[in-house]
């Protein structure tokens, strides 16, 4: 059995001249959060278009499940829950009448599922009231609910927590933290709030105009994100052996230009350069540096593009 | 399958567009009786004369024009408000997944079409005293035939609302192409014999003889049998092979 729930093998799209998906290579493995991340327009709806059966593959392949081809592939999505591009309601229906709907096409037995689903999501008050007449917050919870009946084992939420308020985005976290480490259930997600990403995936991959440039896991990320303190001085060697003697630390790193990354003492930079400067040492450059998720993207892409 | 034919039942019993077609015509059915009675008499109109001529009659442009509306609501809307992606990605094949709303929504077609038959009759029966009624063999004949006809026309709509995937669009689009495409073909079928021919053996021509089911001969009642089921199955299959290739956004 693949560790795998999903992968690709180049997987190309391509609409005339303009290719929106190239050669993408990814991953997402059994029992993860994986963190889908790119502009609008890099391709990640198509990715989730072509992964789901929407529109076909110009070349490459796809695993889901272990299985590449043909019927065996489309039965595979069967476990999978999905909101692509936003929830897909039927407006003059109500929440449970929605879910309704979507239990009989998946063939699920018994309406009790129903009702369990809706209390997931926290809509099992919303009685007749028609799903046109709901807010935003409220259809992106009911496309969840539809994505959850079932039971699937693999979730692809575009954007799920679009138009979500404060404290609907803190309860859609929790819900999915919950299936993803209570049922097991994997999940990609796709979302434009980095930083709310950053509270969820434990693994991420970054696309840009339909190239996949990086994937990585939560620990990865966490170390090219880690705050550290940049510091020039005119002799770094002697610098070491302050930092090794009288700060009693290792965690630093001398880098091929002579400039150091000290990852200690962050929160108090003072004592390090005091310190510094009273061994005699001329300091060039000093200050704290480090990302979050939104400036390593930013940086992975290439800064900010106009236009 | 039968999965995704209770999941396509529910949501035409949900579809609001099917039940104000159905109170509209349903209306109609009921008032224009007795305008034929308070104009007319009760006792000098046949039922027999009037379900050949005004519900027979009005019922051909009910069957090829108001299962429009519906094709628009019920399939192509389902593009429109993104619900067919959840179809699409739900791992149900898509030639099911076409024949699943196909059969649905002739179902519904066919719903629409008896109404005039089968309401108004009734209403026109009770408004003229029950005279003249016509045999029961004819009616069922016509009742039948007028099924085989909804559900072919239902077949070529559906087909229709796949490609648009817009409901005014493909509203807009079939009520003009039903109106005029039968005169256009006949125009046509004068200039070639092929197309005569297929003018000849087209739903667009037969559904016309629907009333003189008690007159035609064993060919042509064959004819007019096998035709609509031929429709029904050719662009069953057509409008399945587009669905399966198409991309659905």
């Amino acid at each position: 059995m693949s560790d795998y729930v999903l992968k690709t093998n180049s997987l190309t799209k391509q609409f005339k001249n303009q290719i929106a998906l190239n050669k993408v290579n990814l991953s997402v493995k059994k029992g993860s959060i994986y963190g889908f991340i790119g502009q609008n327009g890099a391709g990640k709806s198509t990715f989730i278009r072509l992964v789901t059966g929407l529109a076909r593959p110009t070349a490459g392949s796809m695993e889901l499940f272990g299985y590449s081809h043909g019927q065996e592939l489309n039965q595979a999505r069967k476990r999978i829950g999905t909101i692509i591009e936003g929830p897909a309601l039927y407006p003059h229906m109500t929440a449970a009448e929605n879910l309704e709907a979507h239990r009989l096409l998946k063939g699920i037995p018994g309406k009790e599922c129903v009702k369990r689903t809706l209390a997931i999501v926290g809509l099992q008050d919303t009685g007749k009231k028609k799903a046109k007449n709901f807010s935003l917050g409220m259809k992106q919870r009911l496309g969840i609910a539809i994505a959850l009946l079932g039971d699937p084992e693999f979730l692809i939420l575009d954007e799920p927590i679009n138009g979500l308020d404060p404290m609907g985005v803190v309860e859609i976290r929790e819900l999915l933290k919950k299936l993803n480490q209570e049922y097991g259930m994997t999940i990609l997600i796709s979302s434009h709030i980095l930083s709310e990403l950053h509270l969820l995936a434990t693994h991420y991959g970054i696309i840009h105009k339909g190239n996949l440039l990086e994937q990585l896991t939560i620990e990865e990320l966490n170390k090219k994100c880690q705050q550290f303190l940049h510091i020039k001085v005119n002799n770094p060697e002697k610098a070491a052996t302050i930092m090794e003697k009288q700060l009693s630390t290792n965690d630093f790193e001398v880098m091929p230009d002579g400039c150091m990354k000290l990852f200690d003492y962050v929160e108090t930079p003072g004592k390090v350069s005091s310190i510094l400067v009273n061994e005699g040492l001329i300091i060039e450059e000093f200050m704290p540096m480090g990302q979050n998720l939104e400036s390593y993207f930013m940086n992975r892409i290439g800064g900010i593009h106009h236009g | 399958m039968d999965n995704l034919i209770k999941a396509e039942w529910f949501k035409l019993r949900k579809d609001r567009s099917l039940w104000t077609l159905i109170i509209i015509l349903t209306t109609v059915s009921l008032l224009y009786p007795l305008l034929i009675v308070f104009d007319e008499g009760a006792d000098t109109v046949m039922v027999i004369d009037f379900y050949r001529n005004s519900i027979l009659g009005g019922n051909n442009y009910v069957l090829r024009l108001v299962p429009c509306i519906l094709a628009g609501f019920f399939i192509s809307s389902e593009y429109a408000i993104g619900t067919m992606k959840s179809i699409a990605a739900s791992g149900n094949s898509r030639v099911r997944i076409y024949f699943a709303k196909l059969i649905v929504y002739s179902i519904g077609a066919i719903f629409i079409s008896l109404i005039f038959p089968i309401v108004f009759t009734g209403a026109a029966s009770v408004f003229l005293h029950f005279n003249g009624m016509p045999g029961i063999g004819y009616f069922a004949g016509t009742i039948g035939l007028t099924i085989l006809y909804a559900v072919a026309f239902a077949s070529i709509m559906a087909v229709f609302a796949t490609i648009f995937t817009d409901s005014g669009k493909s509203i807009g689009f079939m009520l003009i192409f039903f109106i005029l495409f039968d005169s256009i073909l006949f125009i046509l079928s004068q200039l070639n014999p092929v197309l005569e021919a297929v003018f000849n053996y087209s739903v667009f021509k037969l559904f016309l003889d629907i009333v003189n089911v008690d007159s035609v001969n064993v060919p042509e009642m064959i004819k007019l049998v096998v035709v609509p089921v031929v429709t029904f199955v050719a662009f069953g299959i057509l409008g399945s092979i587009l669905f399966q290739k198409k991309e659905i956004k």
